[in-house]
């Protein structure tokens, strides 16, 4: 009697926290919804006001672009259909005339022009106005034809458009930014539904899509911030696809037999820069025996989960232009120890490594280990990103004398990287050499794509014969997917909904 | 009482003032937060542009005096990173701080306190310092460390309570009992403390020598007389709490306040971050207040000594 008695006492609590759990967990029969946990809520939804992963991961199904790749990395046609080079400097392109936004108003040439309008309008003040201000003009040439003026030769032009959201006139073109942020109205294959501030963004399936029609009804879109209750979430069922891990969380999620890790290597490339205008970097040999210290393999291995690619330019193979046969510096600290005591001037002083938290701070510790192991004294110094940011963009002779860092252009294009890691002009630029200025302007404007590609091959090699920046390795980006969830990441970091699928 | 009040509320305005005034400069000093709303593509010239349209390139004395002309006219400003107004940012957070605060609270009470008076009536018997020793081990646990061991279990395993998010009351019981354990130790020690104290006063003594059984002696006496000085630290705790909700809401992704200041913070929305820091005066100073004014109720003492 007296136990039964407890055993009430005990099944009570349980018995009701378990109806709330089943109540708050049961999943519906057909895979209707599908959650995603992001880190934060997007900071914007009008496509061109913001700049940042947790926004496009959600607006670009909701906008339709220009164009778009394909999972290989192709640039395929979306809103354009085809396009045409009919000078140097303009481009015709053909607008698809079965597309209706959201609203049901059909989209039209006149669409596109007021877009790029938008975009590059400075009083606009868009984040993302470095991206196609080379787009001069913009006018309707003909029944759904646009012509696309740039300022000289722009062969990068198709890679910028990729990221060019198209948004109503009769819409955007009535409001401030802020008031379409909150009811953004475009093409694609989901529909904007709510936004619960600080929660989640809700879509829906728009019917009327006039491509590949999304898989679930709705995606619920959540701001998780931090990792480790991202995995959480995956393995308990309570969300279907997390962003952003880190290679301990994807060893868990492979372990806990909930949840698999889908990854892609990305268009970031890391990399190491040194300031070469400052002594004593400015010594090539010096900057040579830094190339031999670094043991790339150890890194990816040892601590990026063996997911990068290391490469040896600065590029990756998802750029254009990626060219065979390009050797960097092998690992190789006896060279780099003889390379140190043959300097005419000896680095006495220490040499400070600049880094912010955004950074992997164990790649950070790894690199001044192996340059103290070559004989250097290297100091890490840690700022907020904001500072760091601040930091790195000045003239060469203020700049942090060493760097780690990841650059992405977004565009998968050679020259949104190297024009502003190389070029002496760009304020992120270390290096000041006439010749690959002359041939990053040259390979800017040439249209032909074979000899631009040389260019950059070119380019490419004399930077690692004077080692004026050292590539390190393609980062890779990790996410955890339920079991059920069949989906390809893509290396321009964006979760189109519309190519997921789910089998029970 | 009321010129009490009036004073009061005078020095709580300065107060708010000089709160304005630091947060301002403070966020000022830290750098600028247009490099953070660009791509690292951006050039110069963007900087620039985007600087002008949130009037970042306006001199310091301008920008406070714009600054300062808002805050009289109740105008919070738009967020620089959601180009949204500030008001409606964190009056759409502020209901989950409150819910979680609340719920810290009465985890902290509804254990605090218990233990607090175990502790002070059998506090000859060695089994209530160990029931401190728990006590204090759970306070003693980052709450990165104990939210993530809660949601692994309750959530991933168990599968009792939603691992994280909000929206219905089972979300709401891990963060609570993980913000609330912060807040436990420091009930049962005051009330401990508090109640050895009552316990040594005459009236006490007498009380038992009429015959008043101990549970009478508790209910009634002990327990009322004693509560003064936890009051008062609840004042101080909900202060803590708000702090405290900070990694608690980022574990659980519990949308608060708290969440929201790390992030605005980081990305330098210096708007949203002052209308968080204002709040935040506001709510500390008011509270202190109101605990003024609970005293008087608990305690007539206090209440004659006000209209004197």
């Amino acid at each position: 009697m007296k136990a039964t008695k407890r055993a009430a006492r005990f099944a009570l609590p349980i018995a009701l926290s378990l109806g709330v759990a089943i109540s708050a967990l049961t999943p519906a029969y057909a895979k209707d919804v599908l959650t995603v946990d992001l880190v934060n809520e997007p900071s914007s939804l009008d496509p061109h006001q913001q700049w940042n992963p947790d926004s496009y991961y959600i607006y670009r199904n909701i906008f339709d672009n220009m164009v778009t790749r394909n999972d290989a990395g192709d640039i395929e046609p979306q809103i354009a259909t085809e396009w045409k080079r009919i000078s140097d400097t303009e481009t015709v392109f053909t607008i698809r005339d079965d597309v209706t936004f959201h609203d049901g108003t059909p989209l039209t040439a006149e669409d596109v022009v007021y877009t790029v309008e938008r975009i590059t309008d400075t009083d606009f003040a868009s984040p993302q106005l470095g991206q196609f201000n080379k787009i001069i003009k913009a006018e309707v040439t003909g029944d759904n034809e646009v012509t696309l003026t740039t300022d000289g030769a722009y062969p990068a032009l198709l890679a910028q458009l990729v990221k060019l959201s198209i948004v109503p006139k009769h819409i955007a073109s009535t409001m401030t930014s802020a008031e379409f942020n909150e009811a953004p109205v475009g093409s694609g294959p989901y529909v904007f539904s709510s936004w619960d501030r600080g929660v989640s963004v809700t879509v829906t399936k728009n019917d009327n899509y006039w491509g590949d029609k999304g898989p679930f009804e709705s995606v619920v879109f959540r701001a998780v911030p931090d990792a480790a209750t991202r995995v959480a979430d995956l393995q308990a069922g309570a969300a279907d696809l997390v962003v952003t891990l880190n290679t301990d969380l994807a060893q868990q999620v492979e372990n806990g037999g909930q949840g698999k890790v889908l990854t892609v290597n990305t268009e970031r490339v890391a990399y190491f820069a040194m300031n070469s205008a400052l002594a004593p970097l400015d010594q090539p040999d010096l900057r040579r025996a830094i190339g031999h210290a670094i043991d790339r393999e150890a890194i990816v291995e040892g601590l990026l989960g063996g997911y990068p690619q290391i490469v040896d330019q600065m590029l990756s193979p998802a750029h254009f232009g990626w060219a065979e046969g390009i050797e960097g510096f092998d690992y190789d600290p006896e060279k780099a120890r003889e390379l140190i005591a043959g300097l005419e001037t000896a680095p006495e002083a220490e040499i400070e490594l600049a880094t912010s938290p955004v950074f992997d701070q164990r790649v950070v510790q790894a690199i001044q280990q192996m340059l103290t192991d070559v004989g250097l004294k290297v100091s890490i110094e840690t700022n907020d990103m904001a500072t760091w940011l601040k930091d790195q963009q000045t003239s060469p002779e203020q700049a942090p004398m060493l760097t780690f860092s990841r650059w992405s252009c977004a565009c998968q294009d050679p020259d949104g990287i190297m024009y502003p890691l190389l070029h002496s002009s760009s304020n992120w630029s270390r290096v000041k050499d006439g010749e690959i200025d002359a041939l990053l302007d040259a390979a800017r404007s040439e249209l032909d794509e074979a000899k631009r590609a040389e260019l950059y091959a070119r380019i490419n090699r004399m930077a690692l014969s004077d080692a004026d920046i050292l590539p390190l390795y393609q980062a890779a980006i990790i996410y955890g997917a339920a079991e059920n969830l069949d989906w390809q990441p893509t290396s321009n970091e964006s979760l189109f909904i519309n190519r997921m699928s789910w089998t029970e | 009482m009321s010129v009490f009040l009036l004073q009061r509320l005078g020095q709580a305005l300065v107060a708010i003032f000089g709160v304005m005034t630091l947060v301002f400069f403070i966020q000022r000093l830290t750098g600028d937060p247009t490099y953070l709303l660009v791509p690292e593509t951006a050039t110069q010239a963007d900087i620039d542009a985007l600087r002008r349209s949130l009037g970042l390139d306006q001199p310091l004395v301008v920008q406070y005096v714009n600054y300062l002309w808002d805050m009289l006219r109740l105008d919070f400003g738009t967020s620089y990173v959601q180009n949204v107004a500030v008001t409606e940012i964190i009056m759409s957070r502020l209901p989950y701080t409150l819910q979680l605060t609340g719920g810290a609270l009465l985890v902290a009470f509804v254990i605090g306190l218990p233990v607090g008076l175990a502790m002070a009536i059998w506090r000859r018997y060695r089994a209530t310092n160990l029931l401190m020793g728990v006590v204090l081990g759970a306070q003693s646990m980052p709450t990165f460390w104990s939210g993530i061991l809660m949601i692994m279990v309750f959530g991933v395993w168990l599968r009792w309570l939603p691992p994280s998010g909000s929206g219905s009351f089972s979300h709401l019981i891990m963060p609570s009992i993980a913000l609330g354990l912060l807040s436990m130790a420091t009930y049962a020690r005051i009330a401990r403390s508090s109640i050895l104290d009552e316990m040594s006063k005459d009236y006490i003594r007498s009380a038992r020598a009429r015959g008043v059984t101990t549970g009478r002696l508790v209910g009634k006496h002990l327990i009322r007389n004693s509560l003064i000085p936890v009051i008062s630290i609840s004042a101080l705790e909900i202060s803590q709490l708000l702090a405290g909700a900070v990694i608690v809401e980022t574990v659980f992704a519990w949308p608060g306040l708290g969440q929201l200041t790390v992030q605005s913070v980081q990305a330098r929305d210096f708007v949203v971050v002052q209308g968080i820091v204002l709040l935040g005066a506001f709510v500390t100073i008011s509270v202190n207040l109101v605990a003024d004014i609970l005293y008087s109720v608990v305690d007539p003492r206090i209440r004659k000594g006000g209209r004197a």
